[in-house]
């Protein structure tokens, strides 16, 4: 910063994020789900960052920091452009000055000491298993669905339940799988969108390194923010990426996969931003949901590219917005109780978290409640090997 | 100004279960992260801030393992332009006296004008390396510093007292001093500015390097013996009262009056 070039690896601002591509339509602005509640406009960015002079006092905005990473803009940017990217490019030149908000600079400094955002031991990563015989990936070992856990999975109480139920189900279905277990360390989603470039880059190396040493057939992950990370930021993993409710669809197609099991509830399916608009991720889980015999199945009327953001991502766990304008979780929690749904189902830990605050925030505790897919089905007594229960 | 800041590598013991060796001598720290002590942190941030204001150079002293070596490049990454790292299994590091020893002998042939500390460390929490430390360079110190001046070869240092008081001490430079947390806002040391450190000078010592005897910092040297680590057992336990308001009340009062209470 101060004054010198703004350039990023030899390449202006201007050029690594191709601004003047931009025809300043305002698709980016007009679809962006957070300017009902901050001042964020997007398409003001990628206009003033053309000017290299101003890059400094644009990194100073706050707004910068209210950009969730739903990838709204991108989706609906005519040109092909990912305005978002340049509010992450901003938030990269405060990283690179050192004067982050304390909150960024923990979760930061955490992802590069143990390996996750949430200021926990790397040598804890693992004791979700506890009480589970979890089968642990060798690198001379083939498997055919190598499991990536997550962060947030690992370490929050409230959504570790997701892996738990994933290795009950996976054993009673006798699927051929193995979990990394302490070896695995932060996708980097986060950092990414928190504009640590360095630290993402290194994240990137270090983890196709790892799982490029196991003899999997492809990597299974647990949240759609590890998904669409590896899928679009590792350009060489040796394997696939698939999310697990993709795995499950499959499985469910194969009728290796029947729920016990029934649940006569009214549910609404929340596609999550990094599942549904950035990956295409729409009808695995819809399916899976359609399958447990007794669900009525109902949609938002912002359901698949035009879900509502839960404001979960873009780092935004670790900053939060000044304004006092209501959540957009609290919005789609009350388009939820309208739909008169009894569970807003997510497949995403980010969204299972926003949104269940929301829940609590508006007083729904009593009507409705929130559930990873994967809760739910852990609740219909476990997934059952068809072959077993015949 | 020539500045020493002395930093720790400590664990964090608030994230995983403590556990202690059978001996109860040592504890069991495998399942710990380790990082930097947090007052040091912010000692690492007062020292940059005054380099940056007055010019100068600041040179970061710790001892510790190689594993530590991250904790300084992080320093450096944020400012500090070069470091001594003292590894030496003889010194009795759980006595802050020795410590200050220790610390001292990396210094002392040095010139310098200020030394800071952090005001305490989260492992023993002994707070007393640093005012050991200035007594042992034989110069002035202040211990709790929440903010420092300096000006004309003096610094005001303002200290945090019980009760919310705040001292003002004005004591001529070279000093020590100890510095409290919230004094600052540490910044963060971005991994670029971290490999960028990696070609500041880390020197790595042990007690002969420095000419510092091992008997006048070892276990026998230490008046300090560390008997005994243990949990301590739990003796009383919240009870939470549950009901209506009528009834919690109710509870409430009969416990208190039970109790000789009211």
């Amino acid at each position: 910063m101060r004054g010198m070039k703004m350039t990023t690896e030899n390449q202006t601002f201007a050029e690594k994020f191709d601004l003047l591509g931009c025809i300043q339509c305002g698709r980016c602005t007009g679809g962006c789900p957070v300017t009902v509640r901050t001042n964020l406009n997007v398409r003001r960015f990628v206009y003033d960052a053309y000017n290299e002079d101003l890059l400094d006092e644009l990194s100073r905005m706050a707004e910068i920091w209210d950009c969730t990473g739903c990838h709204t803009c991108a989706v609906r940017c005519p040109k092909g452009l990912k305005p978002l990217e340049v509010l992450i490019g901003l938030r990269s030149l405060v990283v690179e000055s050192g004067k982050t908000q304390p909150t960024v600079r923990d979760a930061l400094e955490s992802t590069f000491m143990e390996g996750n955002p949430w200021e926990k031991p790397r040598a804890t990563r693992g004791d979700w298993m506890e009480g589970l015989d979890v089968k642990i990936a060798q690198p001379d070992q083939s498997v055919e669905n190598l499991f990536f856990v997550c962060c947030t999975i690992a370490y929050d109480p409230r959504v570790k339940i997701v892996a738990q139920n994933m290795v009950r189900l996976l054993e009673k279905a006798g699927v051929d799988y193995a979990f990394l277990g302490e070896d695995e360390s932060c996708c980097g989603s986060e950092v990414f969108t928190l504009g640590e470039d360095g630290l993402f880059e290194m994240i990137v190396e270090d983890n196709t390194e790892l799982l490029n040493e196991y003899q999997a057939k492809r990597i299974v992950a647990l949240s759609p923010h590890c998904f669409t990370t590896f899928k679009t930021h590792y350009p060489d993993l040796n394997k696939p990426v698939l999310h697990y409710t993709q795995l499950l669809a499959e499985l469910l197609e194969q009728e290796k996969l029947v729920f016990k099991n029934g649940l006569a509830k009214k549910i609404v399916f929340h596609d999550p931003c990094y599942l549904g608009k950035q990956s295409g991720v729409f009808d695995e889980p819809r399916r899976l949901l359609k399958a447990i015999e007794g669900v009525e199945l109902v949609e938002f009327n912002r359901a698949r590219e035009r879900s509502l953001c839960c404001e979960g991502g873009g780092g935004k766990m670790w900053v939060e917005s000044e304004s006092k304008i209501e959540r957009l979780a609290e919005t789609r929690i009350k388009d939820a109780r309208a739909l008169e749904a009894d569970i807003v189902a997510v497949a995403c830990p980010f969204c299972v978290l926003t949104l269940e605050d929301a829940v609590k925030a508006l007083g729904y505790e009593e009507e409705m409640r929130v559930a990873e897919i994967m809760e739910l089905l852990g609740e219909l007594d476990g997934a059952q090997d068809k072959s077993n229960s015949a | 100004m020539k500045i020493f800041t002395c930093i720790k590598y400590v664990p964090d013991t608030s994230e995983a279960e403590i556990k202690l060796n059978p001996e109860g001598t040592e504890v069991d720290s495998s399942r710990f992260s380790f990082d930097i002590n947090d007052a040091d942190n912010y000692a690492v941030e007062e020292s940059v801030l005054i380099k940056e204001k007055y010019g100068g150079n600041v040179t970061v002293v710790s001892i510790g393992p190689k594993e530590s070596d991250v904790m300084i490049r992080m320093a450096m990454a944020k400012g500090c332009d070069n470091a001594i790292r003292i590894e030496d299994e003889r010194i009795a590091s759980h006595d802050p006296l020795m410590v200050a020893r220790v610390l001292a002998g990396a210094i002392k042939d040095q010139e310098f004008d200020l030394v800071l500390t952090g005001c305490m460390a989260n492992d023993y929490g002994q707070a007393t390396t640093g005012v050991a430390l200035a007594e042992i360079l034989g110069v002035p110190h202040a211990a709790y510093v929440k903010k420092v001046e300096i000006e004309d070869g003096k610094v005001k240092a303002y200290r945090e007292l019980e009760g919310g008081l705040m001292e003002v001490v004005e004591i001529n430079l070279p000093a020590v001093l100890t510095i409290q947390t919230g004094i600052n806002e540490p910044r963060y040391a971005p991994i670029r500015g971290i490999r960028q450190a990696q070609k500041k000078e880390l020197k790595v010592v042990n007690l002969d390097d420095l000419g510092i005897a091992e008997g006048d910092v070892n276990a026998e040297a230490s008046q300090i013996t560390l008997e005994k680590l243990y949990i301590p057992v739990v003796e009383s336990k919240a009870e939470i009262i549950e009901g209506e308001p009528e009834e919690k009340a109710e509870k409430l009062a009969s416990i208190l009056v039970k109790g000789g209470l009211v």
